[in-house]
Order: structure tokens, then sequence, then C-alpha cells
């Protein structure tokens, strides 16, 4: 008998035991399936995390991705990094990409399609002392000695404004610039070719200090719009899985909207600080003016926008160059998607 | 050997790009993420004559580089084979600056020589430098017992004999890492161009970077081969044409 009665307290309380466990059990599956139940992405920046890649990371650090139930590993880019390779050999589902880049790409047989152009105005620019003659005409070009990334975008650009007003190589002194400003800060070169919004604000910050000033040449001020950085990917994406492309866009340009509104720039600061914290607050805040500008220089400009105007200028320049082998079909090329943001994003 | 050589780098040029055809066609890649052999050949036609240039200008800095760290590595090694205060300290340095990389260093050479001949050469010369030293140490502070042993009984060992003959006694070995050293001195000179220069392969590599053209990069890889092909089995040749004349074999 005592060992019968202890027997079906020791099955009550393996009974007990097995309920618990499978409770348990199921708990963690359904918390684990919760995870997973986000499709998982991967989005490759163009360069580091900086104010240039704000609305991504403001994307990121709000949580927006995730409700739109996509779980988006945001990586960094730099130099070595192409988000078009990276795409066509699955290491990235989206990405980011200057325009040269996309149309060299699109010209060698990629099947990359941009759904979204982050920078309206481009970025890149030349900075120059104004007390040394402001450029008010591209004429006032001539005699002057001009940094270019030999091979880089900047050297198209130049090359293009010095065609435009008629100046010809003698009449002025290219320099390959690098890294080190040295040569601008010793007035060896005139004018400097920088990314507006990142580089300008700390130049001119350490300028200002020596008591100097300094002003900016926008090649798209003097009609030569070639576009910036956009975001990619590939054409069967966009085919096979439309809703996942909206809703990335969805979620990222929702991003890059609350990132720019003035009212959130505490927020914002904060989430630059996490990535960038050596910069100086003045110095942040002055880079996200800038950058507002050049994403979204006009209120009516809707953020994402592509300016097909502009590719098709972008295209024309590079075949004027010989740097794209043949015609590249914008049509096929741009794909705008339309997005609209969810409520309390 | 010099044919051999050459021959031998087509082997792994040629199986090396057929990996990346096997690998394009079998991912179905564009021409932008792997070229086909076919625009490798066009950017062939169209860069051979600037590219051959840029490679013979990084192949003069990369020579002259490899006698400088020869000699430097031969004074270090012979001053530091001592076990004096002074041969330790000329260790000490020396092993110092190879533990900079010189990514780190490049920069700062850059900024106080400029981007000229100077700055590529001496970060080749600092490449090569020490894996030549390393030998040059090993050899000349390990005694050859056998035959110094003659000339210190007679008293007539001095430090100029001591080294030739371990030197003498090691020659294949010496010979075998100047040879190798040549490598890492075309490797530093590239590195140089690539983060700074004006000028040399490893510019033109940065700008065919710059233009996400491999196939451009392709063929600078091809001409750096080739050229270090060549100049290997020079060495090598030179270092048995020095083997014969010093030992009448």
């Amino acid at each position: 008998m005592f060992y019968a009665d202890q027997g079906v307290k020791v099955n009550d309380k393996a009974q007990k035991l097995m309920l618990s466990a499978f409770a348990l059990f199921a708990t963690l599956l359904f918390c684990v399936g919760g995870v997973h139940a986000n499709e998982k992405v991967t989005y490759r920046l163009k360069w580091l995390r900086n104010v240039s890649v704000i609305g991504a990371l403001y994307a990121e650090s709000h949580h927006m991705f995730e409700k739109e139930g996509l779980d988006v590993d945001i990586k960094a880019g730099g130099p070595e990094r192409d988000a078009v390779r990276e795409l066509e050999l699955g290491y990235a589902d989206f990405g980011e990409a200057s325009a040269d880049q996309v149309l060299r790409a699109r010209a060698k047989g990629s099947p990359v399609v941009v759904i979204a152009q982050l920078f309206q105005v481009n970025p890149l620019q030349w900075m120059y002392r104004p007390e040394d003659g402001r450029i008010r005409n591209l004429s006032d070009l001539k005699g002057k000695v001009i940094g270019v990334t030999y091979g880089g975008n900047d050297e198209t650009i130049m090359h293009t404004l010095l065609a435009e007003a008629g100046i010809s190589g003698p009449e002025v002194t290219l320099f390959g610039v690098r890294y080190d400003y040295t040569p601008f800060y010793r007035h060896k070169v005139q004018l400097w070719p920088v990314y507006r919004n990142a580089q300008g604000p700390i130049i001119s910050a350490q300028l200002e200090k020596a008591g100097e000033q300094i002003a900016y040449l926008d090649p798209a001020e003097f009609g030569v719009q070639f576009v910036s950085n956009s975001v990619i990917t590939e054409s069967r994406t966009v085919a096979e899985k439309p809703e996942l492309v909206k809703k990335f866009l969805s979620a990222l340009l929702a991003g890059w909207q609350k990132a720019l509104d003035p009212e959130n720039q505490g927020e914002v600061i904060k989430t630059l600080q996490t990535y960038d914290p050596d910069t100086p607050r003045p110095i942040l805040e002055e880079q996200l003016k800038s950058t507002r500008e050049l994403v979204q220089p006009h209120l009516t400009v809707v953020i994402g926008a592509i300016d097909e105007k502009g590719w098709a200028q972008t295209e024309q320049i590079m075949r004027t160059q010989k740097q794209l082998a043949g015609e590249v079909d914008l049509k096929a090329l741009l794909q705008p998607v339309n997005v609209s943001f969810k409520k309390g994003q | 050997m010099l044919y051999r050589r050459v021959f031998q780098f087509f082997i792994i040029y040629f199986l090396f790009i057929s990996g990346l055809m096997l690998l394009k066609y079998c991912l179905g890649l564009s021409d932008y993420v792997i070229p086909a052999l076919s625009g490798m050949f066009q950017t062939l036609i169209a860069e051979y004559s600037q590219y051959s240039f840029a490679t013979l200008n990084t192949m003069t800095v990369t020579v002259i580089g490899q006698v400088v760290s020869v000699i430097m590595a031969f004074v270090i090694g012979i001053t530091g084979r001592q076990s004096t205060w002074f041969g330790s300290f000329i260790k000490v340095a020396a092993y110092n600056i190879q533990a900079y990389p010189i990514v780190a260093l490049a920069p700062i050479l850059f900024i106080l020589l400029g981007d000229g001949f100077l700055t590529r050469l001496l970060i080749a010369a600092m490449i090569c430098y020490f894996p030549v030293l390393l030998s040059v140490l090993g050899i000349v502070s390990k005694p050859v017992e056998d035959i110094e042993h003659f000339y210190r009984v007679t008293g007539r060992m001095r430090w100029q004999l001591e080294v030739k003959i371990r030197i003498f006694e090691n020659l294949s070995q010496l010979t075998t890492v100047i040879t190798g050293s040549a490598t890492l001195a075309m490797a530093g000179t590239i590195v140089g161009e690539f983060i700074a220069a004006d000028a040399g392969i490893g510019y033109r590599i940065r700008i065919a970077l710059y233009q996400s053209d491999l196939a451009k990069v392709l063929i600078a890889l091809f001409l750096i081969g080739i050229t270090i092909a060549v100049y290997q089995a020079l060495l090598e040749l030179l270092g048995i044409a020095i083997k014969r004349a010093w030992t009448g074999r």
C-alpha cells in the first residue's frame, strides 16, 4: 500500500512537472517565434554612421523598422564597401549608393534599381575663402588651383563645370586631394572638395577660430545637377517582394522625416552623439541643419523623391566624359515606390 | 629560371581568373561585380600603355627601396649582432619601427615629405627591410665554429672577416630572403601609392576602385605579378652569379 500510494504521489508530481515544463517550452517557443516573426533585412550604408545617414539611424534607434515588422541590420559603409556588389552577391537586401556608382553598374548589366533619392542637392561641393574673391560666375574659376579627387565624382563634376565655362586645361590647375587639408589651410589650393553637411561645419569652425570665413561653390547653382546618394535594391526584390520594399522604405523615409524635423532636433543630436561622441554639439547641430537643406531644400519637396532630370543630366555628364560604356535606360533604373507613413511614425 | 617563373605566374593568374569566371557564371553575376573576359581584354588594350608605365614607375621605386632596405638591414644587423649595449639598442629601435603599422605611419610621412618619390621609397624600404634584417641578424650572430676557430687561435680574426665568413656560409639562405623581400618591397610601394601618392600602379588601382572598375584592377594585378616574377627571377640569377664569382663554382 505504502509503495502504491507513493507511486501515485510520484506520478502526480511527474505530471505536474511535465505540465510546467510543457508550459515553459510553449512560452519559450512563442517568445522565440515572436522575435523571428520580423523579416530579416540587411541595409548597407554608403558611408560611416554619421549625419549623412541620420534618417536610417533615427529609424533604427526609434524602432521604426520593427513597427513595420522588419528586423533591419544596418551596416556601416566605407570606401571599400560597395552596396551594388553586395546586393548582387546576396550580402545585402537594400543599400545606399551614389548615382555614378549606380549608373556604372547598370551600364555593365547589374540588376540594380533606385527606389528613393536621399539627397536632392549633392553635398559634394567646393569650399573656398570668399576673401580671395567670390565665385559668382564659373569664369571666376580661371587661374585658380582647384582640388579634385582623381577618379572620384568630384573630378567628373569639376570637368563639367570647367567645360560649361569654356575654361581649358592650362587656365586652371587641378590638384589631387587626399585626407589631409594642409594645402587648403596653407592657401596652396583655393578650392577644396568637401561634403558640405559632414566635413563643411568642422572645417568652417576650425577656420573661424583663425578668423577666416568659408563659402561654398555649389555646382547645382550653376546648372550642374549630379545626383548623390540614393536607396537601391535589386529589380527582382521590387518585382517579387513589393510589400517588403514598401515596408522598408516607409520606415526609412519616416526616419528621415522625423530626423529632419526641427522639433526632434534634441533627440536627433542624442542619436548622433552615440556614434560620434567627440564632435561638439554646435557642430552636430550645424551638420544637421546643412543636411536638412540638402535632403529637403523646400518644404514642397517630398523626402526620397527621385529627381529624374537630375539623373538624366548625371547620365549625360558621365557619357560625355566617357565613363559609361553606353546609354542607361533610366526608366528601368528609376523605380520610385509610393509609400505612406503609418500613424505615430 | 626566368621563363619558369613567368610561366608559373601565368598558371597562377589564369587559375585565379578561371575561378572568378566560374563564380561569375555560376552565380549569374553582372560585369559590374566580375568583368567578362572580353571586357578585361578591352581594358587591357585601352590601358596597357598607361598601366605599364605606372608599373615600371612602381618597380623603379621598389628596386631602389629594396637596395636601401638591404643596406639598412646589413648595417643594423652587423652593428646589432654584438651583445653590447649599443647592439641591443639598435635591435630594439629596429624592432620598434617594425611594430608600427605602415598604414598609420604613411599619412605622417606623406604630410612631412609630400606625396613624391621619397615617401614611396621610404615606405617600400620600411616594409621590406625587416625580414632581411632578421635573416642578417640570425646569420651574422651565429658563429661558424669550424672555420672561425682557426682564425681566432691564430689571432687573425677581425669583425670584417667574421661577417664575411658567416655570410659566405649562408649565401643561399640570404639570396632566398632577399628575393622574397622583393615582393614585400613591391607591396610596400603599392600600399604607399594607394594611400596618397600621385603616381605608380597603386595610385592607378585607387582610381580604378573609385570608378568601381574591377577590370582595371585585374589588369593592374596582372602587370604587378608579371613584373615581380621577372624581378625575382633576375634576383635569383644575380644570387647564383655572386655565388659563382665568390666560390668559383
